[in-house]
């Protein structure tokens, strides 16, 4: 399974970001392979409008199974990644990337729909 | 992780009295926060917290195209096919005018002799400030016709967390912008907690029930205050039917008093003006929100 996360740096240790749209980083994580990628976002967090979107676009470039974030994405985002079927979790704010992928694994964390 | 709680005071419809209650919040909340305030169209919380500015820095912000005229063959293409009439000739020469510019980047698309550039806007200035209560405060002042945007909000409220961590403040306090848009949006992003500061008209309870909309979608747990709710019982009846139904808390029901006006003349908020009043029911709120924040033990 993949997983990304919005993050405020680029490792696992690094806190996570509770927003989804202007996240200065996405972190994937491969549950088999038990590495980690980080991907800039900064041109979605430094876009004017439609942060969202732009960030749901390319975490959808990235493939994942799962998306990890705090707050949680707003509505157009969400319907992007929903069609997308990738399935959204919420409420990891106050964590680091690996504590939110340890309450993710423990059922811990919310899915919207 | 995130030491500093962000509290966010928000309206939906603009008017209702969400920048005289957070200024209010401000001053109750005296060396404890950091104040940002987001509310950037119609920045005017400056006005009741004279804030000392101590740096400004330039905001960009989208962009807007530029003319080069030493390459520029006065072909008029650009002009053709500018949607917003931004582009003139001028004394023989094609000029853009920046405030009809909406940044869309067809004509140097169409410029044969690639003499149009789209150059960083520079839409305004945001600040450091220390507020007359000696609290970090950070603002910021848009150009004639520039708009808020999420970018900017995000920009304060960066600038803001940063300085309540380094000075070890517990609450971020922000002033949030009108309406349900992109502002609104990168405001609630990081929220904590959120009031809504709502008037009994038709447009305040519509408002209201678009703002609860967005809020559901952050899942940030909310509260209202009610304010002039003796204009219109029917409608604060409605106001509490819906609030109670949607789970939101119920912070404070403020009746009309022209001593919001008179404080404002005398560039004072109602907490310092009335402290025995109506400013004795905000700081009940302020109470209430610092123990539903996890700010104060509750009172016994």
């Amino acid at each position: 399974m993949k997983i990304v996360f919005t993050s405020k740096d680029q490792t696992m240790d690094a806190s996570m970001d509770p927003r989804f749209g202007r996240a200065p980083f996405l972190i994937m994580y491969d549950d088999e392979s038990r590495k980690y990628t980080a991907h800039d976002n900064a041109e979605s967090a430094n876009s004017a409008h439609g942060a969202g979107p732009l960030t749901a676009k390319k975490v959808y470039d990235l493939h994942p199974d799962v998306i990890v974030t705090g707050n949680g994405p707003g509505e157009k985002a969400a319907e992007t990644l929903q069609l997308a079927e990738i399935t959204i979790f919420v409420g990891a704010s106050d964590m680091t990337v690996n504590e939110a992928l340890a309450a993710f694994k423990q059922g811990k964390l919310q899915e919207i729909e | 992780m995130n030491p500093t709680k962000e509290l966010v005071v928000i309206s939906g419809k603009g008017g209702t009295g969400k920048t005289s209650i957070t200024a209010s919040f401000a001053i109750l909340g005296d060396q404890d926060i950091v104040l940002a305030d987001c509310d950037v169209d119609a920045a005017d919380m400056h006005l009741l917290m004279a804030p000392k500015i101590q740096s400004r820095e330039a905001f960009f912000s989208g962009v807007l195209a530029e003319i080069t005229p030493d390459l520029c063959t006065n072909c008029g293409l650009c002009v053709d096919v500018c949607h917003f009439d931004a582009i003139h000739e001028e004394q023989g020469k094609h000029i853009i005018d920046s405030l009809n510019c909406e940044g869309c980047g067809y004509c140097p698309r169409v410029c044969p002799e690639k003499a149009i550039r789209m150059l960083d806007a520079n839409v305004g200035d945001w600040y450091r400030s220390i507020t007359r209560l000696q609290a970090p405060m950070v603002h910021a002042r848009l150009r004639n016709g520039a708009d808020n945007s999420g970018k900017l909000v995000t920009k304060v409220k960066e600038e803001a967390n940063r300085l309540a961590a380094a000075a070890g403040k517990p609450l971020l306090l922000v002033d949030g912008p009108p309406g349900v848009g992109c502002p609104v949006v990168a405001a609630l992003a990081s929220a904590d907690y959120v009031v809504i500061v709502i008037e009994p008209t038709v447009s305040g309870i519509h408002d209201l029930k678009r703002v609860q909309e967005l809020i559901v979608k952050f899942r940030i747990r909310a509260g209202c205050i009610i304010n002039k709710f003796d204009i219109n019982p029917a409608v604060t009846a409605k106001i509490k039917e819906f609030i109670a139904t949607e789970g939101i808390d119920h912070l404070a029901d403020i009746p009309y008093d022209t001593a919001f006006t008179q404080a404002m003349t005398l560039g004072k908020t109602i907490v310092e003006y009335d402290p025995e009043g109506i400013g004795k029911q905000i700081q009940k709120s302020w109470h209430k929100i610092k123990q539903l924040l996890e700010l104060e033990s509750e009172e016994t």
